[in-house]
């Protein structure tokens, strides 16, 4: 089959034949058994396990391209700027004040993508998956249309069909000026130049984490918070996210919607909006406007509507049983644009790779969806698994869970002379009993790596005596969560002194 | 007449000029250890990678370069800081490359036609 090159080309269909113990499963009625529509974190680990090949932007959809990847890259970017400074306490003699350079940031960050689409070329190419560049809709419940950037038209017919193509970031519809003149997370990370003086419309994590990186690499930046910070996070830890974030350089405008943006003949964006609390109009102008206020599923080009496949109303997204199945009984939805699925590049592939085991009759397993770790990574990082206070209070009652906390000091941060002060612990878990962990949570250094291997204490369905029985690797931020204890019950200071 | 213009060269100085005298073409590199009087490399996977690398060239782009370096001898190559690993990055021969771009193929990856082949004309 033909592959067709296309650098700049969006969206792209791909087939996969399925090879199963080096047989080739062609049917006698379909051309193929299997069709993957998206080449993202999903569709890629699809493919992949089930010999089905997809693509997305360069290979590898949002998260190696606009998403996990360069977000990580450029936060890390911004904790060396702290660690520089950092450094002079413990005795580095760093010369003159420090700059950043964008350029050589995103030039090494835009390379390090690139390599990652060829890495996932060769993979897929290695592992005979067919590849097909190309604009994918559904034209029937077992056809496939591909369209190529030159035009050319291919029709597949698919015994089953699997969409996984992701979402994409939402533009406001009711700000003029907004779309002619801002970007989204799909620009910043390819931009050449320094987007300047910022302004962060929205109050997600991707919005944060933005924000939090473009602080700390020096520059100007606001954030504007419609009404809560990480919604449908534990709300107690994202105050202590924004509160470091605010004590470190970001700029909060709480409780304000942008109105309008224009653009100056400075070639600065003017925007101005409502304070909510006040009703008052306000102004400032900036040199980019970032809005982070939410993601869209990508089915407009699919033609779904016309197969017959079911979206929830508000949301756009697919809705899908515990299978992955979607209202039509051979075609399967999983990843970003699954409805009440975590947007999250793991369980889109993990969720994937069970998919392809099922459907090729390897295994019945389905993806847990269960107490999913999660990380966020803003200057001050916030990991979490299981519940938030608020969920574990109203599905078991306050009186039937305990909380734990504790308010800690990287001994990192007493040489530097940094304020560990939103460095914060908290354990949510069962009253009575064994004292089951529901939820946890933790915001200080490297909340990722210290979450995760929490996480599979999960899964053994860890107990506070569980928590407590572990001896603490010492000196580390992860022991504190062993050494967990005063309640919020008890009304007992948190602050965790001594060594 | 191909459509690619095919240049040898010895050694990593050999190897930049004849970079610097094509700027702006399509430049594609293979990496490979020295080879003796007869014609043998001392790299066994170089000896097994060549003529399936050779079998996909007429698959290159019309207009573009294909550079057949020999970096030198064993020593030279086992040496961690000689210019090929240092500024090139190369890890392994045979190595084939893009230049100017992540595309490349390393060691058993170029025993692949199919893989050569997609390198050779896809974007």
């Amino acid at each position: 089959m033909h592959t067709f090159s296309c650098v700049s080309y969006c969206i792209i269909s791909l087939i996969l034949e399925i090879k199963w113990q080096g047989v080739w499963f062609v049917t006698g009625t379909f051309d193929y058994d299997l069709v993957v529509i998206g080449g993202g974190s999903g569709g890629l680990a699809c493919s992949k396990e089930g010999k089905c090949l997809s693509t997305k932007w360069g290979i590898g959809g949002t998260c190696v391209n606009v998403g996990c990847i360069p977000k990580k890259l450029m936060h890390q970017a911004a904790l060396l700027g702290t660690a520089l400074k950092d450094a002079q306490k413990y005795g580095w003699q760093v010369p003159g004040p420090i700059s950043h350079d964008w350029r050589t940031m995103a030039e090494a960050v835009q390379n390090h993508i690139r390599s990652l689409n060829w890495g996932h070329r060769v993979q897929l190419q290695d592992k005979k998956v067919t590849y097909l560049n190309m604009k994918g809709r559904l034209v029937d419940e077992h056809t496939v249309q591909g369209l190529s950037k030159t035009g050319k038209e291919t029709t597949l017919t698919a015994k089953n069909i699997v969409i996984a193509t992701g979402g994409r970031p939402k533009y406001p519809t009711h700000v003029p000026g907004a779309i002619e003149h801002s970007i989204t997370s799909d620009d910043i990370f390819w931009l050449k130049e320094s987007p300047g003086k910022t302004l962060v419309v929205g109050a997600s994590y991707v919005a944060l984490e933005c924000a939090g990186f473009l602080t700390g690499l020096g520059l100007d930046t606001t954030v504007m918070v419609r009404s809560v910070p990480l919604r449908g996070f534990d709300q107690q830890m994202a105050g202590l996210v924004t509160d470091y974030m605010e004590a470190y350089g970001t700029k909060f405008c709480w409780k304000s919607v942008p109105k309008r943006v224009a653009k100056l003949s400075c070639g600065k964006l003017q925007v101005t909006w409502t304070d909510r609390q006040t009703g008052q109009d306000q102004q400032d102008s900036f040199d980019s406007v970032l809005w982070a206020i939410g993601r869209a599923p990508e089915t407009k080009t699919l033609n779904l509507e016309k197969v017959g496949i079911k979206l929830n109303k508000e949301s756009g997204k697919i809705l899908v049983g515990a299978d992955e199945s979607t209202s039509v009984p051979n075609i399967y939805a999983f990843g970003d644009i699954g409805e009440g699925r975590p947007e999250l590049t793991p369980t889109a592939i993990k969720a994937g790779k069970l998919l392809a085991r099922r459907l090729t009759g390897q295994s019945s397993e389905l993806m847990n969806y269960d107490n999913v770790a999660t990380t966020v990574f803003t200057p001050l990082e916030y990991g979490c698994v299981g519940l938030s206070e608020e969920e574990a209070e109203s599905r078991h009652g306050k009186d039937s869970i305990e909380v734990y906390h504790a308010f800690y000091k990287p001994l990192e941060f007493t040489v530097a002379e940094r304020d560990g002060s939103h460095c914060y612990i908290k354990v949510v878990c069962e009253r009575g009993g064994d004292q089951r962990i529901l939820g946890l949570h933790f915001t200080g250094p490297n909340a990722g790596e210290v979450t995760q291997g929490f996480a599979m204490g999960f899964r053994c369905g860890a107990t506070m005596n569980h928590l407590k029985e572990t001896v603490g690797i010492h000196p580390t931020c992860a022991e504190e969560l062993t050494k967990v204890n005063i309640s919020k019950r008890s009304g007992l200071d948190p602050t965790v002194t001594g060594c | 007449m191909s459509h690619y213009e095919e240049v040898k060269v010895h050694g990593y100085d050999e190897f930049c000029k004849a970079v610097s005298e094509r700027k702006g073409k399509d430049i594609f590199a293979y990496f490979s250890g020295n080879k003796d009087d007869q014609g043998m490399s001392w790299c066994p996977d170089c000896v097994k990678a060549e003529p399936i690398v050779r079998g996909e060239m007429s698959h290159l782009p019309e207009g573009s370069v294909f550079i057949y370096c020999q970096v030198g001898e064993r020593p030279y190559w086992k040496d961690p800081n000689n210019e090929f690993k240092k500024t090139l990055k190369l890890s392994g021969v045979p190595t084939l490359i893009r230049y100017g771009t992540p595309q490349k193929l390393v060691e058993e990856e170029c025993f692949k036609a199919d893989l050569v082949r997609m390198m050779f004309t896809e974007d």
